[in-house]
């Protein structure tokens, strides 16, 4: 854990899991292991990580292997590229998301997809009688 | 015609949904099978990110709404000048062609110089299947919330209260509105039960479609 009162200046390498909630002008690399960017963490920094959750700042690039959270206190400016990326409702985000969900990925178009992925485009029963 | 937006009622923090019955066919002859690249005026809605989550795509979010320039206008400003403004402000990757824009109610706070200068600086990145999304106002007097708006699905939006002081409101009507859009074309209309109007875009430099109003 990088605590409230410490800055980093610099690149920082991890084989653990990170908690930062202090400062760091530069860049983590955590790639098996998952950062969290806490409520008091202040990030001028890329991010490359298996997780990356951010609930406190940061400015810059966030690569996340498996996925990315900004949670509702979290404030992001830059670009992210994920496999899933989820915002809760709150998070301030301006940037980029690059998303690429793999075999799940929706390849049907609305009007030619049926059953279950249907579902999943228009919401529930109701809504789709709704638009019928 | 400028109205202040001092006037407008407030507007609550909580989501209230918006029915659509338009928004799909921004997404009719699109190749989703491939990456989308997605360019969102506002800035990122829970909801959008989430549904966008079941596509291969890139999703831009500039939210030109809090851009100085668009809360004080500058009368004086050269159409170069605005033009340059908002390429700044986009920062789109000169490469970058856009499937799908999602303008929302963006236009509403334009005058007329100010969208045919954003009109011109999305130029480069507007291709022939690219679509649009807007709302307008069905005349002057119609009231115009501060909304930030997200996809809950295909046929239902999200609109939810804007922090921050509504800019002044530029309303036009659909003749105005397609004599300012350039290469684009409004394709599809529908009135909304509040007096608000949602659009299709088409690009239209290479082709026509068959444009008409459902309403």
């Amino acid at each position: 854990m990088i605590g409230p009162g410490v800055k980093i200046e610099g690149q920082i390498n991890s084989d653990e899991d990170l908690i930062v909630e202090g400062k760091v002008d530069g860049s983590i690399s955590a790639k098996s292991h998952e950062v969290v960017v806490g409520k008091s963490g202040v990030l001028k920094a890329n991010i490359v990580a298996k997780v990356v959750k951010v609930e406190g700042s940061v400015t810059g690039d966030i690569s996340g292997i498996e996925k990315v959270v900004i949670s509702n206190t979290g404030n992001v400016l830059g670009n992210i590229e994920a496999p899933r990326v989820t915002l809760e409702d709150g998070a301030k985000f301006k940037g980029s998301i690059e998303m690429d969900p793999g075999d799940q990925a929706i390849s049907e178009l609305p009007t030619t997809a049926s059953g279950a992925v249907k579902a999943q485009l228009f919401g529930s029963e109701n809504e789709q009688a709704k638009a019928s | 015609m400028i109205r202040s937006s001092s006037s407008q009622p407030a507007v609550l923090a909580t989501n209230l949904g918006l029915h659509s019955n338009l928004f799909a066919t921004v997404f009719e002859r699109l190749q989703v099978s491939t990456r989308l690249n997605v360019l969102d005026m506002g800035f990122a809605s829970p909801s959008t990110v989430q549904f966008f989550n079941q596509f291969k795509c890139k999703l831009h979010f500039v939210d030109l709404y809090a851009e100085e320039f668009i809360a004080n206008p500058q009368e004086e400003a050269t159409h170069d000048e605005l033009r340059m403004q908002f390429k700044a402000a986009l920062n789109l990757q000169p490469d970058l062609t856009i499937d799908i824009c999602l303008f929302w109610d963006f236009f509403n706070y334009l005058d007329g110089p100010a969208l045919k200068a954003l009109i011109a600086a999305l130029e480069p990145h507007i291709g022939p299947d690219t679509r649009g999304y807007s709302l307008g106002l069905l005349n002057g007097r119609t009231s115009l919330p501060y909304y930030q708006y997200g996809i809950g699905s295909l046929n239902n939006l999200s609109q939810t209260g804007r922090d921050g002081d509504q800019p002044p409101i530029y309303p036009h009507s659909q003749r105005d509105l397609n004599g300012m859009l350039g290469y684009f074309e409004i394709d599809k209309s529908r009135l909304i039960p509040d007096g608000r109007v949602e659009y299709i875009l088409y690009e239209n430099r290479s082709k026509r479609p068959n444009a008409g109003a459902i309403f």
